[in-house]
């Protein structure tokens, strides 16, 4: 059940040695800008994903963790504080934030759940666009530093000032969150996980603690929103009250539900496939919204377990004709 | 202490259109189980309706009311039919999914129809009175009696007529009103015509105060779903109570304290209360 | 199976080949590029922008486009939608730098001004970024690649402050639009006021972008007495505020900050009658613009886009205009450096040849006047222009010299700005 057939294996390993090429191939920087930034949003998804795929909770909060992370290293790298010290300090602040989200709201479930999510989510905009002092209103803050260059004994440091070193920033950090989720997933915890969201009551009854299982897939899930977030304003270099909004977390929830709920690839193939799709129909003008909400309806009625979700169930079939 | 009144006046003003709004929406949710998330933008549909008939085809502002309202009771039948009841048997978060796409849709057709512009109804009841030192605008107070009109049509329809009935059983026990010989999907269908026919007028009634755009309805979705979950998922009493407590938190809050900050006050209350009862002030259901 | 990984294989390239296969043909002709609010509720003022450059490069290709060692060159305007985001913006610069070769791109809001002033200045990926922001911040970013076009907003701050001074006025209450923009709007403006020894009664804010009923605001400012409001956001909705402050008894004046305008709120919200208008301080109708060649321009541009001409159409019409003879003089439609460098060489324009004729630039700013105009008794009663950079009496008159003539020049001088 957890091991990959040997075609899914080769694939994967064809898409890294792909990935890690890419700055050679790609043809220009408006592509290279796109993956840079589908690599981050893969990031925060891929989180998403394991406290609404995994445990079951839909937390629509998402944004508003991506935006703190953001915020913080905005404001800290600005007061001089390091990127690689500032990284890692505001995603525990989102944890930290997180923690305290979670302990009233994780009492409730399902669409009261969403709809508290949502409301800190509104409110912690709301709050960014205003509260002048520190986030700048809704002017945001802007000229944010790149991060600081690491110094390597022999080659020289690695500077951080075109695009290439920021993608591969960008691809280290995503591969390190797939590792470690996939460790988290495969474990007695990441059972546990899926057990509360089957079904809680019995979860429960086995002697699984639901709510600080709950609890600390959200603290974790908003964990690894904060450093997507953090890496965004270092790469964006301005963040504004967009970057913590109610559409960036409708955004992660489309690349996760498109790209496949419950997957480990799903909310990187989602969150790479539909701003590429997005960006593709830009000739369509003032129609491309149209023809966009149009299809999502359409996908999510047809193909609700999206592209991966889609794809496994063509594996599944392929495996088993292939066994005759 | 007019200003007091003045502010007080406005805050049931409001509460009167988030009342109306959240009503259709805790029908629908509480009887469906679907959270359409778009119900905002249904209303921002009606408003644009209302122009197109009572001013583009000059019909004027009653009789655009009336076309705008079954326009749009017709495009709720149509959402619930082909949007909502092929995901039945899906989890939440897919119809919540598909509510984002038919809002973006709503918000898009809105902007290439119309245009991004703000658009005006003329407003039929310009007058003034003034009364206790508030400056009331007839059209204002129209939307107040209209919306206290329409809640107890409501009342009427649910408690007194078979159709009403008929919803509410659906609402109690879904499999048992189909053992009866039910035809749930019918009263699907008329639930979800009922609750964009109630946003319908909530505009209609609206807009010759304020102007129409195509985001108008994005924010008052959200508030609309604050005070459902409020006021307890299906409960209309729970949704009116909550729309008049919503709309006078943000008038005196607004007013007094600080407009920026005046939708925190009403998120942040939603989060209090949640806290301390999780299925919302009159809510029974566990979802 | 082979052809299971041989599909799944070339699903993947698939895409990553759909993605390359969206570049365009590289265009022949120079590129213009827009980036900003095409939908949502900025979209109105990113139409007003587009709009100007619109017609800039309609104008310019019917001359004949520009002639550069022999060679000509016509242009093309390319317009993408942000949405004020800025992610976006930033996908759309790189695209239309990298894609169509714009080496010029106008962006209209400063939360995505700044981002692109993070990459425009990446070598190989350069461009020019016209900026259409009134906010100072802009100036005091480091940035060798920008120009930013409007005159700042502290220049009307000062002039509306003045000329209601003037009238007697003392005593203002503040219903302005929230945002980056209003927030700095108040500041400033309660600095400038209370420093002439005039007074706050009240500071109620509110959301021109969302909310269209103003009346909670509007009571609890209008308790205060004052003499006049400042108000403004959106021309619409600020249209609203005045047609609802009256509503509640109000009778004294308004002052629009420089993003509502008096003439488009007269004309689209109460059809051309300025009965309720009286006594506003704001920017001056566009036909107060004394240049010779505005009353023209304004009838082709309601003819061809069917709304009401606006300072920002025209600012960007004339800003665009710079560029193109920069662009001749500097010999080159690519290096934008260059282009940036020359512009200070072709400058006064000629107010035969634009409606708004800037005069010289400062480091990023582009100088042009700001116009000012009062409605009183049912009227456009008075008109004045502002040059607002010079630091001396003398620098005030030698720009008046070139400044059009036909309107009252007035001199004031701008923290920041005047050298």
């Amino acid at each position: 059940m957890f091991t990959k057939p040997v075609h899914t294996r080769l694939l994967y390993a064809a898409i890294l040695i792909a990935a890690l090429a890419l700055p050679w191939y790609v043809p220009d920087a408006y592509i290279f800008q796109i993956v840079t930034m589908s690599l981050i949003f893969a990031i925060a998804v891929s989180a998403m994903n394991l406290i609404i795929g995994f445990t079951g909770q839909a937390s629509l909060a998402h944004g508003a963790f991506f935006g703190i992370g953001a915020y913080g290293v905005a404001i800290m790298t600005k007061a001089g504080i390091s990127f690689w010290l500032a990284l890692p300090a505001a995603a525990l602040i989102a944890a930290f934030i997180g923690f305290f989200v979670g302990l009233p709201s994780l009492r409730t479930r399902g669409s009261y759940f969403a709809i508290v999510t949502l409301c800190f989510g509104v409110i912690l905009w709301i709050v960014a666009g205003n509260w002048i002092e520190l986030t700048g209103g809704h002017n945001g803050i802007f000229g944010i530093p790149r991060p600081s260059p690491i110094p390597v004994p022999v080659v020289g440091p690695i500077e951080f000032f075109t695009q290439t070193p920021l993608y591969y920033l960008a691809l280290a950090a995503l591969l390190l969150t797939i590792f470690v989720l996939r460790r988290l997933v495969f474990s007695v915890f990441g059972l546990s996980l899926m057990a509360v969201r089957n079904n809680e009551p019995l979860a429960d009854a086995v002697g699984i603690n639901p709510f600080a299982t709950k609890l600390i897939s959200f603290v974790i899930a908003n964990f690894i929103a904060g450093l997507a977030g953090g890496m965004y304003a270092a790469i964006i270099g301005a963040v504004s009250p967009s970057a913590a909004g109610y559409m960036m977390t409708f955004n992660f929830l489309i690349y996760l539900i498109l790209g496949g709920m419950a997957t480990l690839s799903g909310p990187v193939v989602g969150a790479f496939a539909i701003p590429i799709i997005m960006e593709f129909m830009q000739f369509l003008g003032d129609f491309r919204m149209l023809i966009f909400g149009a299809l999502l309806v359409f996908v999510i009625i047809y193909f609700p377990q999206g592209f991966v979700g889609g794809l496994r169930q063509l594996n599944q079939k392929v495996a088993a004709w292939r066994q005759q | 202490m007019e200003l007091f009144l003045q502010q007080v006046f406005n805050g049931i003003m409001f509460g009167s259109t988030y009342a109306i709004v959240a009503l259709g929406l805790t029908l629908v949710m509480g009887i469906l189980n679907i959270p359409n998330f778009a119900h905002g933008h249904l209303y921002m549909l009606g408003g644009y309706l209302l122009y197109y008939f009572g001013v583009t085809m000059g019909l004027g502002y009653w009789f655009g009311l009336i076309f705008s309202v079954i326009c749009l009771g017709l495009v709720g039948v149509l959402m619930e039919r082909f949007i909502y009841r092929p995901l039945n048997n899906q989890p939440h978060i897919n119809a919540f999914i598909a509510a984002i796409g038919a809002l973006l849709f709503l918000e898009a057709l809105a902007l290439v129809v119309w245009g991004p512009q703000g658009l005006r109804v003329p407003n039929p009841h310009p007058q003034i009175v003034h009364f206790l030192g508030m400056t009331i605008g007839i059209q204002r107070l129209l939307v107040i009696m209209g919306a206290v009109a329409l809640i107890m049509a409501l009342h009427l329809f649910m408690k007194k007529t078979i159709m009403g009935t008929t919803i509410e059983a659906v609402a109690q026990n879904r499999e048992g009103a189909m053992l009866t010989g039910i035809n749930v999907n019918r009263v699907s269908a008329m639930t979800f015509a009922i609750s964009a026919a109630t946003a319908a007028v909530a505009a209609s009634l609206i807009s010759p105060i304020f102007m129409l755009s195509p985001a108008m309805g994005a924010i008052l979705g959200m508030k609309a779903f604050v005070i459902v979950i409020l006021g307890g998922m299906g409960s209309i009493p729970g949704a009116i109570l909550g729309g008049y407590i919503l709309g006078l938190i943000e008038a005196l809050g607004g007013g007094y304290i600080s407009a920026a900050y005046k939708d925190v006050f009403a998120f942040g209350a939603l989060i209090l209360i949640l806290s301390i009862k999780p299925t919302g002030l009159f809510g029974k259901r566990e979802v | 199976m082979k052809s299971v990984k041989r599909f799944s294989l070339s699903l993947v390239f698939g895409l990553l080949a759909a993605v390359l296969m969206v570049s365009g043909a590289w265009a022949a002709e120079a590129v213009i590029g827009f980036t900003g609010p095409l939908s949502g509720p900025g979209s109105g003022y990113g139409r007003d922008n587009v709009n100007g450059l619109k017609m800039a490069v309609q104008d310019i290709n019917a001359k004949g486009g520009i002639i550069i060692d022999g060679e000509k060159y016509t242009f093309k305007l390319e317009t993408y939608d942000d949405m004020i985001d800025p992610t976006a913006a930033v996908n759309n610069a790189r695209r239309m730098r990298s894609r169509a070769g714009a080496r010029v791109i106008f962006n209209p809001v400063f939360n995505t001004i700044a981002p692109l002033m993070q990459v425009n200045e990446q070598p190989g990926s350069e461009f020019l970024l016209m900026a259409y922001s009134s906010t100072p911040k802009i100036d005091q970013m480091d940035n060798d690649l920008t120009a930013s076009i409007p005159p700042p907003f502290t220049a009307y701050v000062k002039a509306f402050s003045d000329m209601a001074w003037e009238k007697g006025w003392r005593k203002a209450a503040m219903v302005v639009t929230l945002g980056a923009y209003g927030d700095e709007w108040r500041e400033t403006f309660r600095h400038h006021w209370t420093e002439l020894g005039g007074e706050i009664t009240a500071d109620k804010p509110a959301n021109y972008y969302t909310d269209t009923d103003f009346s909670s605001q509007l009571s609890a400012a209008l308790a205060t007495d004052p003499d006049f409001l400042l108000i403004g956001g959106p021309s619409e909705p600020t249209g609203l505020v005045i047609e609802q402050a009256r509503n509640l008894g109000f009778e004294g004046g308004f002052v629009l900050v420089d993003q509502a305008k008096m003439d488009y709120i007269a004309n689209v919200v109460f059809d051309c009658d300025l009965s309720l208008m009286n006594n506003v301080i704001g920017i001056a109708q566009v036909l107060d613009v004394p240049s010779p060649v505005v009353k023209e321009f304004n009838k082709r541009y309601q003819e061809e886009f069917g709304v009401h001409n606006t300072f920002e159409a025209m600012l960007n019409y004339s800003a665009l205009n710079i560029v193109f003879d920069a662009m001749q003089e500097a010999g080159t439609v690519e290096d934008p450096k260059a282009i940036k460098a020359a512009m200070a060489k072709v400058l006064p324009q000629s107010e035969e040849n634009v409606p708004t004729p800037y005069l010289g630039t400062r480091e990023t700013k582009l100088l042009v006047p700001a116009t000012a105009g009062v409605i009183a008794d049912g009227d456009y009663a008075e008109a004045y222009q502002y040059i607002w950079w010079p630091g001396d009496e003398k620098s005030f008159e030698k720009y008046k010299e070139m400044a059009p003539s036909g309107i009252e020049t007035r001199w004031i001088s701008l923290e920041g700005y005047n050298k």
